[in-house]
C-alpha cells in the first residue's frame, strides 16, 4: 500500500541530486525487515517517471540482512547465513534461541532501512550540449520573428 | 556516464521531519504517545478509558488517524477532549507531515500528554517515526496470541504493549499468558498490562505508566536549556 508514495519520495531523492541530467541507474539497499517490497516499488518507479529525466532508469537493490545485537555482551549477529528462510521467521527464532553468552536481553538494530547509494547519470559530450543550445537559440529566434 | 553518490535513507524527509517534531514536543514538556494496533483492536476504547482515568489530572489532547469518518474524533470529543482527525484518503500509516498539519489545529502548549491513536494495521505505521517519545501496541486476545510472531516489528520498537480484551479469556483458545510470552521473546523491553477496557479491569497499572513516563521526560530535562 505505501510503496507509493515511498517510491515518489524515491524517485524525488534521485531528482533532486541529479541536477538536470538524464538518470540511467538507481542503487539501492533495501534492509530484510524494511517495509518495502521491490517488485512494488519497480512498478510504481514505471508509472511515476514517465516524463521526468529518470525515466527507463534501471533499479537495482541489494538486500541487507537483519542485524541483532546482544545488550549484554554487545555481540552483533547479522543473519545473512540463513537468508533462505522467510526473513521474519529467522529473526523470531533468532531471538528465542538468544545470543551464544546465554543472554535473551537482544535488540533489532540493522536491516530495517530502504537507502539510496547512489545514481548513474549520463552526461552529454560538449558537442552534443552546444548543439542543443544552438537549436534553443535558434528556435528562440525564429519564435520571436514570427510574432 | 557519471556516478553520483547519495547515501540517505529515501524516508529521510520524514526522519527530518519527526526530529523537529520531537523537540518541538520537548519544549512544550509534552509526553507524545503513538498507538499502534490492528482495526478493531480496542484503540479508540482504551482511550475513551485513559481520558476518564486521566481527566481532572492531566491534560489531554488527542489527534485520530483513520482512512475515512470522523467516527472517533467525534467520541473523543464527546469524551471532552481536544481532537483533530486525520483522514489518509486509504492511506495505510500516519507520516510526520500529517502530524504537523494536524498540530496547526491542535494547540499543545498547554497540554500534558498527546495521544495520536494510528491508523488500524499493525504493519504500516511502525515504520514512519512521527516524533512520539513512545509507541504502544494494543493487542487484544481475539486476534490470536501468536501476533507478535507474525507482525514483530510493531513489539520489537514498542515500548508498551497494552493486552486488551482479557475478559474474553474464557471464551478463547487463546492465552493471555501466551501472547505475553510471545511479546516479550520479541522485545524483553516492554512493558505489558493486560487489560480489559470494556470493563476497566488492570487499567491502573497502564495508566501510572503513562504518569512515570511524563515523570521521566520532565526530570530529564535538560536544565541549561531555555
Amino acid at each position: 500500500m505505501h510503496e507509493m508514495s515511498i517510491t515518489q519520495a524515491m524517485l524525488d531523492l534521485a531528482l533532486g541530486h541529479a541536477q538536470g541530467q538524464r538518470i540511467t541507474d538507481i542503487h539501492l539497499q533495501v534492509g530484510m525487515m524494511s517495509f518495502v517490497v521491490p517488485e512494488c516499488v519497480e512498478f510504481y518507479f514505471e508509472y511515476l517517471s514517465q516524463g521526468t529525466l529518470a525515466e527507463g532508469a534501471k533499479l537495482h537493490f541489494e538486500t541487507l540482512p537483519i542485524e541483532i545485537t546482544c545488550l549484554d555482551c554487545g555481540r552483533q549477529a547479522d543473519l545473512s547465513d540463513w537468508a533462505d528462510d522467510p526473513p521474519r521467521a529467522i529473526m523470531v527464532e533468532a531471538l528465542a534461541r538468544g545470543c551464544r553468552c546465554g543472554s535473551k536481553n537482544l535488540r533489532l538494530t540493522g536491516g530495517t532501512g530502504f537507502d539510496m547509494i547512489s545514481l548513474e547519470v549520463e552526461v552529454q559530450e560538449a558537442r552534443g550540449r552546444m548543439q542543443e543550445a544552438r537549436g534553443k537559440k535558434q528556435e528562440k529566434k525564429r519564435r520571436t520573428s514570427d510574432d | 556516464m557519471v556516478k553520483i553518490p547519495v547515501l540517505k535513507s529515501i524516508t529521510e524527509a520524514n526522519a527530518l521531519l519527526a526530529a523537529a517534531l520531537r523537540a518541538r514536543f520537548a519544549q512544550q514538556d509534552v509526553l507524545v504517545l503513538n498507538f499502534i494496533a490492528s482495526p478493531g483492536a480496542g484503540k479508540t476504547t482504551l482511550l475513551e478509558r485513559t481520558i476518564e482515568k486521566l481527566n481532572g489530572e492531566l491534560r489531554l489532547s488527542v489527534i485520530e488517524g483513520d482512512p475515512t469518518t470522523s467516527l472517533d474524533s467525534e467520541r473523543i470529543f464527546a469524551a471532552g477532549v481536544p481532537v483533530v482527525q486525520i483522514n489518509t484518503d486509504g492511506g495505510c500509516h500516519l507520516e510526520a507531515r500529517m502530524i504537523q498539519a494536524a498540530l496547526e489545529q491542535l494547540d499543545v502548549e498547554d497540554a500534558d500528554v498527546v495521544i495520536i491513536e494510528n491508523v488500524g494495521n499493525l504493519l504500516c505505521p511502525t515504520g514512519w517515526d512521527l516524533g512520539e517519545d513512545a509507541k504502544v501496541v494494543i493487542a487484544s486476545l481475539p486476534e490470536g496470541d501468536d501476533k507478535p510472531l507474525k507482525y514483530p516489528m510493531a513489539f520489537a520498537t514498542a515500548q508498551a504493549v497494552v493486552i486488551n480484551k482479557i475478559d474474553l479469556e474464557p471464551y478463547l483458545p487463546a492465552k493471555v499468558s501466551v501472547l505475553r510470552q510471545n511479546a516479550l521473546q520479541i522485545n524483553p523491553h516492554l512493558a505489558v498490562f493486560e487489560v480489559s477496557a470494556l470493563t476497566g479491569q488492570g487499567l491502573d497499572g497502564w495508566v501510572d505508566w503513562i504518569w512515570e513516563k511524563l515523570a521521566e521526560k520532565r526530570e530529564s530535562r535538560c536544565t541549561k536549556c531555555p
